[in-house]
């Protein structure tokens, strides 16, 4: 080790202390992945179905009530998922001030973006 | 406690990333997280079809042309690739969560499973674009 | 699963490194330069070649690979006999770790063609030519194949591996099944070599913080002793984002434990300890 630190290496290994927490972010992103199978599968294979069709069709599909909520449970799902593995990526590769900036805006990005795709589902589920 | 000298180098850090091999354990870690990436970007195309979609027929138009084109078609298999694989790789790790599976056989097995599950899945989707599409 | 020889670990080699620079992120004094070829002595029939990393912090060079023609008809069959035969015929200054040569003291492990493993368990025939022999990754290095362990050291001894009992001490044994005995198994063989640690990701990336498979898996041999009473003091110690949940199950130290342990199943045990007592 450096020279220059005269901390003792035990100190150094303990860092700041146990956070004694961490259990609920590794649960929550075991908790919406397997939300994601039935919902991720659900989506490919309708777009898959849906593949050609014009947009009356698709507004059409995404209008029935199985469509909207699928796609809305879809959207909550994949938005948490995404920000929570997201948030693991930046803490591995990220140290100090670049980090909390990257975290904010990312965990920002994603509630907007999920706001976004539920506003513009239930306003074509709803819309004239 | 030492005498005061004049400050040493540092010591050298052996390679890590540079010299070690990689593992199916490792590459299949890595492209579980590089497909989670692409994943992430690709959730913004979705939020922006479905904008598109509620804006009206002209704006989907024009997003469904994106689709459509050669680049977007690349894309948009690479999309499909990159579901498939952090799919399966998702469920090997909730597999593993549960604390099943983790023999050196059963790693490998399972690894290479990903892999081959992956890239079928991928093919019969798009089979299956092209057929109901037409 | 117990591995016996290295035999058994799987060997389909598609590449030897990832396709980066070879020089990408390294700090200018860890570049490794080249260094001197020393040739076979005359009248050997059966040589390799040894590419050996050096480092001398006697002088100002940096690091460099050294490459060694080893007569194999004049050394044994596991890659330390090959470092000591170059020791005692060729370099005396190679500097590197041993002791019982059987693969139970844990002082030999180092990153031979890429992966982590004891030198004399290694057999020369499991390598290529040249074969590669490095230190273990990812480690400051005091000279040649020798790692500083410290820090590695000093995040086992944070886990606290020690029986740590509140009821006052029997008379005699703490008694202890043969069942709750088994569940050791796996566990308290670890020799506390660190290539498991040496080889994982997350470690190179956030080894400050993160604890890395071998302290974890000392940690769950004491979670899992029926004989301890500080389970929930040990369980507060580890559930931390980066102590624990650096851990994303990438197995590479499942894959290159030269005892055929599995700090990667004992990790998973653990965060299955820390879920079950908050639900």
């Amino acid at each position: 080790m450096d020279r220059q630190h005269m901390r003792s290496p035990l100190a150094r290994a303990m860092g700041l202390g146990s956070a004694k927490k961490g259990v609920e972010h590794w649960w929550a992103e075991r908790v919406s992945a397997v939300a994601l199978i039935p919902l991720t599968l659900w989506f490919v294979a309708s777009i898959i179905a849906q593949t050609g069709s014009d947009h009356a069709t698709f507004i059409t599909w995404l209008r029935t009530p199985v469509a909207t909520i699928m796609m809305v449970l879809l959207l909550v799902a994949l938005f948490h998922h995404t920000a929570l593995g997201l948030q693991v990526v930046i803490e591995d590769y990220r140290h100090a001030g670049a980090k909390f900036a990257a975290l904010v805006i990312m965990r920002l990005s994603c509630f907007g973006l999920a706001t976004a795709g539920i506003i513009a589902t239930l306003h074509i589920a709803f819309g004239g | 406690m030492m005498p005061t000298s004049p400050a040493k180098r540092p010591r050298p850090l052996s390679p890590n990333i540079q010299n070690y091999r990689p593992q199916l354990t490792s590459v299949l870690s890595i492209a579980n997280r590089i497909s989670g990436v692409l994943l992430s970007l690709a959730a913004v195309v979705l939020v922006i079809w479905l904008l598109a979609a509620a804006a009206g027929p002209e704006a989907y138009a024009v997003v469904q042309g994106a689709f459509a084109s050669w680049l977007g078609q690349v894309v948009l298999f690479g999309c499909t690739f990159a579901f498939f694989l952090h799919l399966c790789g998702g469920i090997r790790h909730l597999v593993w969560d549960m604390g099943y599976g983790y023999e050196l056989g059963s790693i490998y097995a399972s690894g290479w499973t990903v892999v081959a599950g992956s890239v079928v899945l991928t093919v019969l989707a798009w089979i299956a674009s092209l057929v109901l599409g037409g | 699963m117990i591995i016996g020889s290295s035999d058994q670990v799987p060997r389909t080699t598609l590449l030897k490194r990832f396709p980066i620079p070879r020089n990408l992120g390294v700090a200018p004094e860890s570049r490794i330069g080249r260094g001197k070829t020393w040739p076979a002595p005359a009248g050997a029939v059966r040589v390799k070649a040894f590419e050996i990393y050096r480092y001398d912090p006697d002088t100002d060079d940096s690091p460099r690979l050294d490459t060694f023609e080893v007569d194999l008809d004049d050394c044994g069959p596991m890659v330390l006999d090959a470092l000591i035969w170059i020791k005692n015929n060729v370099d005396s200054t190679l500097a590197f770790r041993r002791s019982c040569r059987e693969g139970i003291c844990g002082s030999c492990a180092m990153t031979m063609d890429g992966t982590n493993w004891l030198a004399c368990t290694r057999f020369i025939s499991d390598l290529a030519t040249p074969a590669t022999v490095y230190p273990l990754a990812n480690m400051r290095i005091i000279k040649d194949l020798v790692p500083d362990l410290t820090h590695v050291f000093a995040q086992y001894a944070m886990i606290e591996p020690w029986l740590q009992t509140r009821t006052p001490e029997p008379e005699r044994e703490r008694p202890q099944s043969p069942e709750e005995r088994s569940r050791l198994d796996g566990y308290y063989e670890c020799i506390l070599c660190f290539c498991c640690t040496s080889g994982c990701p997350s470690h190179w990336w956030n080894g400050d913080r993160f604890l890395g498979p071998a302290a974890l898996l000392q940690a769950y041999r004491w979670l899992a002793d029926s004989r301890d009473e500080a389970t929930g003091e040990r369980l507060d110690i580890l559930e931390d984002p980066f102590r624990l949940y650096r851990c994303h199950t990438i197995l590479n130290c499942t894959r290159t434990c030269p005892k055929g342990l599995n700090p990667g199943k004992a990790i998973a045990e653990i965060k299955k300890m820390v879920l079950e007592r908050r639900t």
